[in-house]
């Protein structure tokens, strides 16, 4: 089976930042011997390199449909990768130390596109709850086809009715910027997590309203047409209700003198 | 360039195409660090930013369903998954003031971190 095996090298070893990255034992295909690779693990995508400073890769292993576990081995610390499949391959490795070990099953486990892909949609249905059942939330408009309708089942369809996301930059696709806050398309008050981080540095005073996500062009296309003055409302409303709930408890937590 | 007739489907990351009378597929198309294009009426196209200049044009049968595999492709790789995860998650600790991720023990993961530093 063909591959764009160029552009999986180049990801493999472009400057995006990989999730986990070091040496492991591998064992070889047919023989039993063990050959130490640096291996990189960028999104469900196990690279492994002959030397940490290769060029290129020598191989890919996909982390869809597999199991990580723990394997009796000679070897000490040994885990495998496993694939159903009457002619699939189990892939065995070898870590350096028990914690090691234990590192890359647990990052190796939670790797898959289909593990991040349900946990986005637990965290959708999340904010959907919520928004439900905020006081005053949206309750005459059980029809309108507003942001929180429930997705229906399916990948493509649930990926496209993601309310409220930052704009999907135009057509580019996949550059790995997670560790950056983008400019331009992120909604404007999600700088507000400046008061999250661990020094405790003071929160920022609560950013506008958020009127400008109104006209996300994301959520705009999820939908059926509806009446322009009922759903606005509608989004309007959650998103000062949800901005109103958010500040009285921040308000209630200072009063009670302690951290989330 | 020819037209071959194709059957695609896109999973996970993964573009992956057939001659639409056989069960596995001839070739798959990683879809990270690529761009989606939309070429002529019912026509888009995928590159990969190493090399812009090379183009997987791809016709559908109509307008509409050319915009539906746009739509669906900007949002098939994981790097879009991981940042609408990001988002979800600050979006819920800010209304709840709890961390989500927490109940799944990843809340720490470096990966999940918004503004984290690179190591």
């Amino acid at each position: 089976m063909k591959l764009n095996e160029r552009s999986l090298a180049f990801y493999a070893t472009c400057d995006s930042p990989a999730d986990k990255s070091g040496f492991l034992y591998k064992r070889g295909e047919r023989h039993t011997a063990y050959h130490r690779r640096w291996f990189v693990l960028k999104g469900n995508m196990l690279f492994y390199f002959e030397e940490r400073d290769s060029r290129e890769p020598v191989g890919v292993i996909v982390l869809e449909g597999c199991n990580v576990e723990l394997c009796d081995s000679a070897e000490s610390f040994a885990f495998a990768i496993r694939f159903g499949g009457s002619k699939s391959r189990t892939y065995v490795l070898a870590a350096d130390s028990q914690a090691a070990m234990e590192s890359w099953v647990k990052s190796l486990s939670r790797a898959s596109f289909d593990y991040m892909r349900l946990v986005v949609r637990e965290l959708e249905k999340q904010l959907q709850e919520m928004s439900r059942g905020l006081p005053g939330g949206c309750g005459g408009s059980q029809d309108a086809p507003g942001p929180w309708k429930p997705m229906p089942p399916g990948l493509e369809q649930c990926r496209e009715r993601l309310p409220a996301l930052p704009a999907v930059p135009p057509k580019e696709n996949g550059c790995a910027v997670w560790n950056n806050v983008p400019g331009p398309e992120r909604p404007p008050d999600t700088s507000g997590c400046g008061g999250h981080d661990e020094e405790g540095a003071p929160r920022p005073p609560p950013p506008l309203p958020p009127r400008r996500r109104v006209s996300n062009g994301g959520t705009a296309s999820a939908g059926p047409a509806v009446a322009p003055s009922s759903s606005t409302f509608c989004r309007l409303h959650e998103q000062y209700s949800r901005e109103v709930a958010r500040l009285r408890q921040d308000w209630q937590q200072k009063r009670r003198g302690s951290q989330p | 360039a020819v037209l071959k007739k194709r059957l695609v489907k896109l999973v996970v990351n993964f573009l992956f195409y057939f001659r639409t009378d056989e069960a596995e597929p001839i070739g798959a198309l990683l879809l990270e660090h690529c761009k989606i294009t939309k070429e002529e009426e019912n026509v888009f196209s995928i590159s990969f930013i190493e090399e812009p200049e090379r183009k997987y044009c791809f016709e559908c049968a109509t307008e509409e369903q050319c915009q539906e595999w746009v739509e669906a492709l900007r949002r098939a790789s994981y790097e879009f998954l991981r940042r609408s995860l990001i988002f979800y998650r600050n979006e819920i600790q800010k209304m709840t003031g709890k961390d989500p991720l927490e109940q799944y023990g990843i809340s720490e993961e470096a990966r999940f971190q918004l503004g984290a530093h690179r190591q």
